[in-house]
Formats: C-alpha cells, sequence, structure tokens
C-alpha cells in the first residue's frame, strides 16, 4: 500500500498515481521493479507467480497484502532459468509453508516492504498508474481456454502461444516429439505440463503456462512428472481435460490455467499452482463438478466465497454479497417490527420506508459504511447514483443497481467495465465463458 | 389523556374537557376528577373517562385549574409534566411518595398503549431529599436531556429529534489477519476510522452506519457530517459526537431546539427542568 501523502488514500503499490486525488505517489523500493525479461533462447515460459527479492523473514506485524482486485499474480519476473526452483521461500507467517507442490508462495508486491518504506519508482509495472480501467472490458466474454492472438502477452512467441492440445488421449506427460509444433523451429524437447497442458522444455524447471513445477533431472522426466502428476492429483489425469479454469491477470492477459476433469475438481490454495499464491483463497475453497455441458459450482463454506460475474438481472435474497470494483457489499433487507415476548417493542428511529440496506463489508464480521435503501432503484457508482464509491477506481461511474419489485429484489449491472460478481450462495449452474472471482484472483471458466 | 388510577394526587392543568355550555345543569353537580380533570356527576364512584375511583374526593367548588397547585403540591416535591409534541404540556404526576414506577402495566405511572414501554419501565424515586430516576431493565431504556458535554462510552445510544443512535469505537485495525487454516478475509479497502455511527431503527435494525474520518462526528439536518434532512425535529446543526483521549466519547448540544437526550446507564439524578424519555413519552420534571 502506498498511502497518499496529500489525501490519506491508500493506493496499492502499483499505482503511480493516487486513486483518491491523482497526485503523484511516492512509489517505494520494496518490490525490484520487474525488468523486462529477454526471450530465453526461443522458448518464454509465462511468468509464473513469482515474487523475487522478498525479505525472507517478515515480522508477524508486518501489513499482510491489502486485496488487490483482480490481482491474479503479481507483475513479476521470471525466475532464470536455473534457479533453485524449490528453494524454501518462506511465505509470509501465514501457514501456507505446507504447499509445497507448487511454486514459491508468492504474496504480491503489495505485502513485500512496508508501506513507509521508501521506493524506487515501479517503474515498467503493467497497469501503473491511476487506469480506472483493468483490461477485463477488452477480454471477450467467450474465448477459448487457450490464449487468442489477441492476447497482450506478446512478448512470448508463438511456439509458447499455441501449444499444441493440454493432454494426450492416454497416458500421462510424455515426451514430445520434435517437431510437433508448427511453431517451434528448432527441435526442443518438451515434457506435458501435468497441470495445465502446456508444452515444456525439458530443461525448465516451471512449466511457462500455470507456473507448474517441473524440476526433475532431464532423462526422468516422464516417469518423475507421472509420479508428481500422482502426487499432486489423484484423480485420473489420464483423460484430457473438458475445462479450463483460466486465470485472468489485471492486466487481462492470461496467467495460467486449472484443468477440469470430469467430476468433481476440488479448488482452493495447495490443489494448483494457478490458486497457491492466492492467501485469500481457503485451502478447500470450492468445487466444481463438471458433467456433461453442464457445470456446478460449489462453494465448500470458503472463507472468501465464489463470485459470479452477472450477466443479467439476478434476484438477491436478503444477507447475499457482491463485489463492485474492490467493495464487498452485502444486502439485507429490514425486517419488520415484531414485538417482545413481553410486548414491548424496540425503540428506535421511524422507518421512512427503508426496504433494505447496503453494507460495505470492511472485516470480518464487520460492516462498514452502511446505506439504507429507499427508493425502488438504488444506482450504484462511482460518479453517478445514489450510493457512491468515489475512491474505488474499479467502479465505474454508474455500475450496477438494486431494485425492489413485487416484494423481491433484484441486482442488475448497468454496463460496468469491471462487472458485478455475486457471491454464489451454496452452489450453482454456470456456463462456459463465465467469469468469477475466488480470493482475490479472477477466472474464466470454459468446458465442453 | 385517560390516567389509570394512582396513589397519589394527580393534577392535570388540562384541556378542558367536559362540554360545559352543553349542560350547564350537569357542570352544577359535577366534582372533578383528580386523575384526568374530567367533570364528573357527583355521585358517581368512578370517573367515566379515565375510570379513576373517586371515593372521598370532595367535589370540585370551581374550576379545577386554580385549586390544584396551591393545595395539593407539597414543597420540595417534584411532579413530572408530561409534553405533547402538538398539544404542548398534558398530565402531570406528582411524585408523593418515595419510588414511583413508570410502565405499560406495572407502577403507578401507566401507558397501557405505548408498546415502546416495558411491562415494568422505570422507577423514580427520593433519596436524601434529591430526585432519581432509574432504568429498571426495560427493553428500550430511559433518556434523559444533556445540559453540558456529556460522557458517552463507546456503544452508547442517544436521540436527536426523531432519530436513534448509537455511538461505536472502533478497534485499532491491524490489518487483516488469517484464519486457522491461513486464510485472509477479503474486504473493501478502508481508511483508518475510530469510531462509527450507527442508525437505530425501530425494531431494532441498523439503518445507516456512518465512519468517522476524524474524532468529531456533526449531526443535524443540513451541513453536518451526519444530515437527517427529513427528520422535522432536528436541528440545522444539532449536535455533535468527539473521541476523547481516553477512549470515551463526549456529546455536545450544540444549540438544538429539541435537545439532545442519552440513553442513561444507572440511577441519574434529575434536577428542575430536566426532559426524560421513556418509550414515546417525554416528561418534564419540575420541583418546586
Amino acid at each position: 500500500m502506498i498511502t497518499c501523502s496529500r489525501c490519506g488514500k491508500e493506493n496499492q503499490d502499483l499505482y503511480k498515481f493516487c486513486l483518491g486525488c491523482g497526485a503523484k505517489l511516492q512509489a517505494g523500493a520494496g518490490v525490484p521493479a520487474p525488468k523486462p525479461v529477454p526471450p530465453a533462447e526461443n522458448f518464454v515460459p509465462t511468468p509464473p507467480p513469482e515474487v523475487l527479492g522478498r525479505p525472507l523473514s517478515v515480522p508477524k506485524t508486518e501489513i499482510p497484502p491489502e486485496p488487490e482486485l483482480f490481482s491474479a499474480t503479481s507483475p513479476t519476473v521470471k525466475p532464470p532459468l536455473g534457479l533453485p526452483a524449490g528453494s524454501p521461500v518462506p511465505p509470509f507467517d501465514m501457514g501456507m509453508g505446507a504447499h509445497a507442490a507448487g511454486p514459491h508462495i508468492t504474496p504480491s508486491p503489495a505485502t513485500a516492504g512496508l508501506g513507509t518504506t521508501p521506493r524506487a519508482p515501479a517503474a515498467g509495472m503493467p497497469a501503473s498508474g491511476p487506469s480506472v480501467q483493468i483490461g477485463l472490458g477488452s477480454v471477450p466474454m467467450q474465448v477459448p481456454p487457450r490464449p487468442s492472438p489477441a492476447t497482450p502477452a506478446a512478448a512470448s512467441p508463438p511456439f509458447a502461444q499455441y501449444p499444441s492440445p493440454p493432454m494426450p488421449p492416454a497416458g500421462g506427460p510424455v515426451v514430445q516429439a520434435p517437431h510437433a509444433s508448427p511453431f517451434s523451429p528448432p527441435p526442443v524437447e518438451t515434457v506435458t505440463c501435468p497441470t495445465c497442458g502446456k508444452q515444456v522444455a525439458t530443461a525448465f524447471a516451471f512449466c511457462g503456462g500455470c507456473g507448474h513445477r517441473m524440476k526433475p533431472a532431464p532423462g526422468a522426466v516422464a516417469e518423475a512428472a507421472i509420479q508428481r502428476a500422482e502426487a499432486v492429483a489423484p484423480v485420473p489425469v489420464r483423460v484430457a481435460p473438458r475445462g479450463h479454469l483460466t486465470l485472468i491477470r489485471p492486466d487481462g492477459t492470461e496467467g495460467g490455467a486449472f484443468a477440469l476433469q470430469e467430476g468433481p475438481n476440488l479448488i482452493g490454495r495447495g490443489h494448483g499452482p494457478v490458486f497457491d499464491s492466492d492467501p485469500y483463497l481457503s485451502p478447500r475453497h470450492a468445487e466444481f463438478v463438471l458433467g456433461e455441458g453442464r457445470l456446478e459450482v460449489r462453494d465448500l463454506r470458503s472463507l472468501n466465497g465464489i463470485f459470479i460475474r452477472i450477466t443479467e438481472e439476478e434476484a438477491i435474497e436478503s444477507g447475499d454479497s457482491f463485489r463492485v470494483g474492490q467493495e464487498l457489499l452485502r444486502f439485507d433487507v429490514i425486517n419488520p417490527v415484531v414485538p417482545l415476548e413481553d410486548g414491548t417493542e424496540i425503540i428506535g428511529t421511524p422507518n421512512p420506508g427503508y426496504w433494505g440496506r447496503l453494507s460495505v463489508v470492511v472485516g470480518r464480521d464487520l460492516d462498514g459504511p452502511a446505506f439504507p435503501l429507499f427508493e425502488e432503484v438504488a444506482r450504484l457508482g462511482r460518479e453517478r447514483g445514489d450510493i457512491l464509491f468515489p475512491e474505488d477506481g474499479y467502479v465505474s461511474g454508474s455500475h450496477c443497481q438494486l431494485s425492489v419489485r413485487d416484494g423481491r429484489v433484484y441486482l442488475k449491472d448497468l454496463g460496468s467495465s469491471n462487472g458485478t460478481f455475486l457471491r454464489v450462495r451454496e452452489s450453482r449452474l454456470v456456463p462456459s465463458g463465465s467469469l468469477m472471482l475466488m480470493g482475490q484472483q479472477l477466472f474464466r471458466v470454459a468446458y465442453k | 389523556m385517560c390516567q389509570a388510577p394512582l396513589d397519589e394526587p394527580v393534577q392535570a392543568p388540562l384541556p378542558a374537557v367536559a362540554p360545559l355550555a352543553a349542560h350547564p345543569e350537569e357542570f352544577m353537580s359535577n366534582k372533578t376528577c383528580p386523575s384526568c380533570g374530567n367533570q364528573v356527576p357527583v355521585n358517581d364512584r368512578f370517573c367515566g373517562q379515565c375510570g379513576a375511583k373517586l371515593d372521598g374526593v370532595a367535589p370540585a367548588a370551581g374550576p379545577s385549574k386554580t385549586m390544584f397547585f396551591s393545595g395539593v403540591q407539597p414543597a420540595g416535591m417534584a411532579k413530572l409534566v408530561l409534553v405533547k409534541a402538538d398539544t404542548g404540556d398534558g398530565v402531570a404526576y406528582q411524585l408523593s411518595g418515595t419510588d414511583h414506577l413508570l410502565g405499560r402495566s406495572e407502577g403507578v405511572i401507566l401507558f397501557p398503549d405505548d408498546p415502546l414501554l416495558s411491562p415494568r419501565h422505570a422507577n423514580f424515586f427520593y433519596r436524601e431529599e434529591k430526585l432519581f430516576v432509574n432504568d429498571e431493565g426495560s427493553s428500550n431504556g430511559v433518556y434523559i436531556r444533556i445540559h453540558a458535554p456529556t460522557r458517552l462510552e463507546s456503544g452508547a445510544f442517544f436521540l436527536v429529534g426523531e432519530q436513534l443512535l448509537q455511538i461505536e469505537a472502533l478497534a485499532p485495525d491491524f490489518g487483516p489477519q488469517p484464519d486457522a487454516e491461513g486464510t485472509y478475509f477479503y474486504a473493501s479497502p478502508k481508511r483508518a476510522s475510530k469510531m462509527r455511527l450507527l442508525q437505530r431503527l425501530r425494531g431494532g435494525d441498523i439503518g445507516l452506519i456512518v465512519r468517522a474520518r476524524g474524532d468529531t462526528i456533526t449531526l443535524g439536518r443540513e451541513g453536518n457530517d451526519v444530515n437527517f434532512p427529513d427528520d422535522p425535529f432536528i436541528s440545522g446543526r444539532h449536535a455533535e459526537v468527539s473521541l476523547g483521549p481516553d477512549g470515551a466519547f463526549l456529546i455536545t448540544d450544540v444549540g438544538s431546539k429539541n435537545g439532545t437526550f442519552v440513553r442513561i446507564l444507572g440511577e441519574t439524578q434529575l434536577v428542575h427542568g430536566d426532559y426524560v424519555f421513556a418509550g414515546q413519552q417525554l416528561f418534564r420534571v419540575e420541583i418546586t
């Protein structure tokens, strides 16, 4: 967090200008600015979630990561080849060290260094500046699970962008024959990532697609990879995945994928590289049950829930939560006055006709501002409407609305750039192409 | 205003009740009900308007107003005058005993139709010739109008106009903390705040919540930190609540017309001119 010296608003570390007042921010030096990575030979894996230069030990009092909307993995630097990949970078004190299967537990740069630490300007960071559009609007809703040519992650050569089908029809990861892809002129020995299906050069310690650790010594690649795959996922991995959960980075690029198999798929911190860096995901967060042409998403009583971007007006109930920009909001009805057992009614302000209340959730069991809902329609936005969030740059000028009709309450997006995400109550069917927030990361789900 | 029987003499400075002009002959043989001031036929044993027992009451010898004040009210004793927003002062309750319970069904000052009063709500009593009020464990509490900046603990309730408000101190924010599984709670970004104000609606629900940015919240109808433009009983600038260095609050009425009331926590002394809210009833304390 960078606290604006002019207005006091807290801004994410990657900002150059304050979202509250537009003042230039003093970016700190706590996080090394990511440097452009020159293409290594002819293969550049997509940067795995990784933050270098993180202090090895962090006092317990350090400010933990501020929720960073849509921040998938942080803008990071690819680990150099040959980096002792599994080196036990201790996670900040969160008890996450047990998840050894994934890459390093990677706090976002927002966590590295206290906000008071002077920092070098974070030049070159993607998505820097006071931009209020974070690129989601440019991401088509219906895209195949593979990166598209339009994806701005153009630094990678086509080879990385157009991998072969994720998995061989039968059998686990295998050594790829040379010339398997027309986009790879020089023969490179590759292995299939057991997690996301991307072709990874055997020399690499990590999958470029999802950051999965590939490390084993050349020669034992296939065998070790199979063993690892089995260790990671006891469920059968020998069939081609029927769907993918693709991570969307803050800049709109894709940051790895999680293969969805037929039947139940467990989502959670420790169950896939794309999840492991997010301390806002519960270890057992969700279960995605993939059936014939349908996907049911179940919340496993996770702390932070699953939020689906709504595409049409949705009926909501008292207690439902939704996310708008960086705001976590909860709707409650105003209960009718019910006398106590002895006939006494609770004293209070006469209700002038409030039918509901919208609360900004600012902590566990802690509501921040709360707004009574009075008119039939209450509009939310950054600049226009009845309930305003002028300091949240991810909220559109006019964003969404709550309305009451025939005794039911409805939530509707008003064409916002970043969408309105409704928390899944227990479970719901999700169409292919849906966007969802889990923890602090954004995903797109696609399946056949 | 009908009142149930009281042990003490109770007088009503009264809006005239009986249709005098229409029935002059009845008036001649009437006596005045000591409970509600109604004119009652001399031979009746109960007041036809309020049901008070009339045994032993001497027939009124003339207009009731002049007779009562001098004759009945003992010196040094207090009375509670019921204040009505629309009609001005109403019934007065002479506090001539030691304890005087107020409630919906128990006690001597009864308002059977006020659902905001508990069956046994409050007690007005004397100790060492001073008048006190105590909340008898009521659901809704007893509120008194403040004369000077008054200390409030976190969670305290107070009234401005029709608004029932609650002030709370917010614990220092050490940032998000992980749960037992090491997971952080995702919450909206927030500014640091030391206090928040809650509007409590009738029935107990919360309406508005405001987090203060500084150490003071000003309240009123317009131009304040928190405004209630539709509340006709709130002054333009009405009151303010400040957080003190010891973590408690100080509430100040800044010259409102209708006053600021705080919920009492224990036995509270009353002086002449105090206002007391209980249920829907507002009383003015008069001590002669």
